[in-house]
């Protein structure tokens, strides 16, 4: 099959590139523009840990075929803070709150973390454990997780 | 070389531990750097997606290897055709079991599996092929067009049938890999004077480490000869010496390098000597590098899982709740290849009464191969499989004699001097009895047990609490305990710490330079910790045991000594105060009397780079090796134990078996904390861990074929399945462990699923003794539980 031509939003720019037309987003992700912050666990879309924002929305980046995102606007862990300069506070809160461990789901966790913000500033707890439920972690059992996402709910609105 | 192990055996009674105490307690008290919550020094790395992962690294250049896995669980091959797949474009080599350069042979105890079956398939994921082409997609292709003859073998499928005779063999040697008895006073004895006596049976099943990054290993031969295996891996000691055998190599040629893991438990302790080994071979032959990465499928297919046990318990106590006897039986299920499996059944066998003190005790632990995937090290090491055994016992003996869990355990439990199921006395750092009462007081046991419960038949969902006690070793205990670190103190007052000990997400990175600084007197953030490197760094040993923190840290600071005597030296040559009044901390070094009268730690270290003064510490630490009579197992196993009491409260469905979690205390002796935040992670970790394995974690089998390959089928906890958990730290500090510390990785993993196996009998009355507790299994153990009390 020949490649077809994409042109879509990725952290904020606009990107463009010819891609064959079954390549599912996270290898276009990972591969092709060589942005290693998204992970694969799975590859069927169970474990959540490729999770990226299309529109704000997460998806598993898995089973998400890259010419859906034609037109759309994706985020990755690299659109959020790649770390050079200051955090969000998403991050900063995994950082105190011992929310990270091995660090394989933490990307996906702080994206859907943010979506959960973005669209809801003060989320309760189980709202909280909702939003998450699509992305597994197995080493922190969760608690320290939670907490990240109350403590930057808090910054968040403090600081806006 | 399996001779040479059972030699080994023969030889381990030895006398009683003797070694020198490596911190004085009382000069503790004033600490700057380690007690605290430093955060994880790859913590930036991590939440900004930029640390690599083992498959985050450049693969331009590589070529990708796959392995073709036997369809068979037990087949011999006949013949093998690879002509086609070799004139696939793009296919570099399709390499078969005469083309191992070394020994055709791999294994963490024993080399029994075979890096490319010759003859014969003894599992489903064993592979009889590898290839390595230009693409992933051509090496698939590849594989497809190889053609195996098999001709299939019977199929062993139990560990009590692969040991009755007339079994099909599995190995050349039989069916029986181990057996270990433990024997302890005399258990006929004991139960002669018991006024109860109850027989049970449990069984637990393989599940899976579930560790999220799958594994993957890069294999770059060098001109030189020498070839460097990169990758996420637990023991990159224990690889270099497997990869150099099959390659036919000296170890000195065979590099290994450990990059960050995405999750570990154990189970990357073998499998990246698996992959690493194959890949190897793949990059030698076609002197090209080679990557070779797996499926989520093909990791459940081909990797090692914690160990299957069928477990035969017989316990006897007096009136008042004393046990006098404890009699066990342990078929613990090998699967196909040895991996750990001696090791593990040595430990099912001396853990499995349990942590309390009991005059007579005998175990009988039996490892049998199957036609299944392998069982290999899964945090606990067979003491999470035994302690399901022995917190279920405890509470049904409770039952029997109408006591109170908390009771019975209050009245059996170890306590300073007690004598363990192996004669060991408990002589220091023992805080079991500390933990039950913290974790009755903040869970508020008394009332809750007598609240909750089974007995209004009116409620469709009934409330329930239980307990669990459990123990666990610091070090690996036979052997290979040996920890190197380099400590290397710059003229700027910079550092750098060599040590072989990897990340697994647990948090060595940031607990050993913790322990580094507070020696040294300087902060975390003047050290660089090198990563694993086996041309770097001094022989570690492996990642696992809890070991990393205890022998690692004292390693470190033998280290950090040396390095610190010419400092002091310097630093009191410049104040002119002798050097016992000198102080090392927050980056000076000053006079204890006059804490005004100071020099920088930069300052003497630049001194010292001028003098030629030694800047580069080299420390080694062990413990002794196993101290048990091979025929009894009596002695002294490890040198020092951490110690937990967890109570869970669930909630049972009674129309549907299914059971919710709602709150979980933990509470662990674990002697010095030295980042209390990064043991709160692993308690909460472990016990979601332990939730798994109670509630949903099993890999289902069908004629020697897994049916659960991936996450949808395989269930692990998610956010909504696992409650707040309450973490109690207390700190009974050893003398043996730097600062007092003991190791916590494993503990909090073993006494959780009891735990919950015990809160749910407690709400619905129904006893599971097959994990995990499925809502089916609820059910009928309910059903079960209504017919006893209708035939009364």
């Amino acid at each position: 099959m020949k490649d077809l031509q994409l042109t879509f939003h990725l952290n904020g720019r606009e990107v463009s590139v010819q891609i064959p037309p079954h390549l599912q987003l996270v290898d276009l992700i990972r591969d092709v523009l060589n942005l290693k912050g998204t992970k694969i666990g799975c590859r069927e879309g169970e474990c959540g840990v490729c999770t990226v924002l299309v529109n704000g929305v997460p998806v598993n980046s898995c089973i998400f075929p890259a010419m859906k995102a034609a037109g759309q606007s994706v985020t990755t862990i690299e659109g959020v803070s790649a770390g050079d300069g200051p955090l969000d506070p998403i991050q900063q809160a995994f950082i105190e709150e011992g929310a990270i461990q091995c660090g394989f789901c933490t990307p996906a966790m702080a994206l859907t973390a943010k979506a959960l913000l973005d669209e809801n500033p003060d989320p309760d707890e189980s709202q909280i454990r909702q939003s998450l439920s699509g992305v597994l972690c197995r080493c922190t059992g969760y608690s320290k997780i939670v907490r990240a996402v109350q403590k930057a709910s808090l910054s968040r609105r403090s600081s806006g | 070389m399996e001779r040479k192990e059972e030699k080994r055996e023969k030889v381990l009674v030895r006398e009683p531990i003797t070694f020198p105490q490596i911190a004085s307690l009382e000069a503790i008290s004033d600490l700057s750097v380690v007690g605290r919550p430093v955060s994880r020094t790859d913590a930036r790395l991590k939440a900004s997606g930029k640390l690599a992962f083992g498959g985050d690294y450049p693969q331009e250049g590589f070529l990708h290897g796959k392995i073709l896995r036997s369809p068979y669980p037990h087949a011999l091959i006949k013949s093998i055709r690879i002509d086609k797949a070799r004139e696939l474009p793009g296919v570099i080599a399709v390499l078969t079991a005469g083309d191992v350069p070394g020994r055709n042979g791999f294994g963490v105890v024993i080399p029994d599996q075979p890096v490319i079956c010759g003859d014969k398939v003894r599992f489903v994921g064993d592979a009889v092929a590898l290839v390595a082409a230009e693409t992933e997609a051509i090496a698939q292709k590849a594989l497809s067009l190889i053609e195996v003859d098999y001709d299939p073998l019977p199929g062993v499928f139990d560990p009590r049938e692969a040991l009755k005779p007339g079994a099909s063999p599995i190995h050349e040697k039989g069916n029986l890999l181990a057996s270990h008895k433990l024997v302890k006073g005399d258990v006929e004895k004991g139960f002669s004077e018991a006024d109860v006596i109850l027989e049970r049976t449990y069984k637990v099943p393989f599940v899976e480490h579930g560790y999220l990054e799958p594994d993957m290993t890069m294999a770059i031969p060098h001109a030189d000869g020498s070839v460097l295996i990169q990758g996420p891996m637990q023991a990159p000691f224990t690889l270099r010496r497997n990869v150099a055998a099959v390659l036919g190599m000296p170890i000195n040629s065979v590099r290994a390098r450990s990059v960050s893991m995405g999750g570990g438990f154990g189970g990357k302790e073998d499998s990246p000597i698996d992959i690493g080994c194959r890949a190897a071979v793949l990059a030698v032959h076609t002197k090209r590098p080679v990557c070779l990465s797996l499926e989520r499928e093909e990791v459940t297919l081909q990797t090692a899982k914690r160990h299957p046990h069928i477990m035969e318990v017989k316990v006897g106590a007096k009136k008042d709740g004393r046990i006098v006897a404890f009699q066990g039986t342990i078929y613990n299920e090998k699967g196909a290849y040895a991996s750990l499996g001696p090791l593990v059944n040595i430990h099912s066998a001396i853990m499995m009464p349990g942590p309390y003190e009991i005059p007579h005790c005998r175990v009988n632990a039996y490892l049998g191969y199957t036609n299944h995937p392998f069982g290999g090290a899964m945090r606990g090491f067979g003491a999470p499989q035994v302690c399901f055994a022995h917190e279920s016992m405890m509470d049904e003996l409770a039952l029997e004699l109408k006591m109170n869990p908390l009771e019975i355990r209050r009245i059996n439990a170890f306590r300073l001097g007690s004598k363990t199921a192996t004669g060991q006395i408990l002589k220091e750092s023992m805080g079991l009895r500390e933990a039950i009462e913290a974790c009755a007081a903040a869970f508020d046991w008394d009332r809750r047990y007598r609240e909750a419960g089974y007995g209004d038949p009116e409620r469709s969902r009934r409330r329930g609490v239980g307990m669990a006690l459990g123990f666990y070793r610091t070090s690996i205990g036979t052997g290979f305990d040996g920890c190197g670190a380099n400590v290397y103190v710059h003229e700027d007052g910079s550092v750098l710490l060599y040590t072989g000990i990897t990340e697994l997400g647990q948090g060595s990175f940031t607990v050993l330079p913790q322990i580094c600084a507070e020696e040294l007197g300087v902060e975390v953030e003047d050290i660089r910790l090198v990563a694993p490197d086996t041309d770097l760094v001094p022989e570690s040993g492996p990642t696992v045991g809890s070991r990393s923190t205890t022998l690692m840290g004292n390693a470190i600071l033998l280290a950090a000594r040396q390095v610190k005597e010419s400092l002091l030296e310097t630093a009191s040559e410049m104040l002119f105060i002798p050097v016992e009044r000198l102080e090392a901390k927050k980056r000076r070094l000053y006079d204890r009397e006059n804490p005004g009268r100071f020099v920088s730690f930069k300052d003497a270290a630049a001194r010292c780079m001028g003098m030629g003064r030694r800047l580069i510490g080299q420390g080694w630490w062990a413990p002794p090796p196993l101290g048990v009579n091979s025929e009894t197992l009596q002695g002294d196993p490890y040198f020092v134990y951490a110690y937990s009491a967890q109570m869970a409260e669930v909630i049972v469905d009674m129309q549907t078996g299914e059971v919710e979690v709602t709150e979980h205390v933990a509470a662990f002796d674990i002697g010095k904390a030295i980042n209390p935040q990064a043991v709160e992670g692993q308690i909460e970790g472990g016990v979601a861990m332990g939730l798994g394995y109670a509630l949903m974690e099993e890999v289902v089998l069908k004629d020697g074929y897994i049916q659960n390959l991936n996450f949808q089928d395989f269930l692990i906890p998610t956010v909504l399945d696992v409650p707040k958990v309450k973490p109690i730290i207390l700190e009974m500090k050893t003398q043996y462990g730097p600062y007092g510390a003991k190791g916590m990785g494993e503990m909090p993993n073993i006494p959780a699923a009891p735990a919950i196996i015990n809160a749910i009998a407690h709400a619905c009355g129904g006893r599971v003794r097959t994990l995990p507790a499925s809502p089916e299994r609820v059910y009928w153990a309910m059903k079960e539980r209504a017919e006893r009390q209708r035939a009364k």
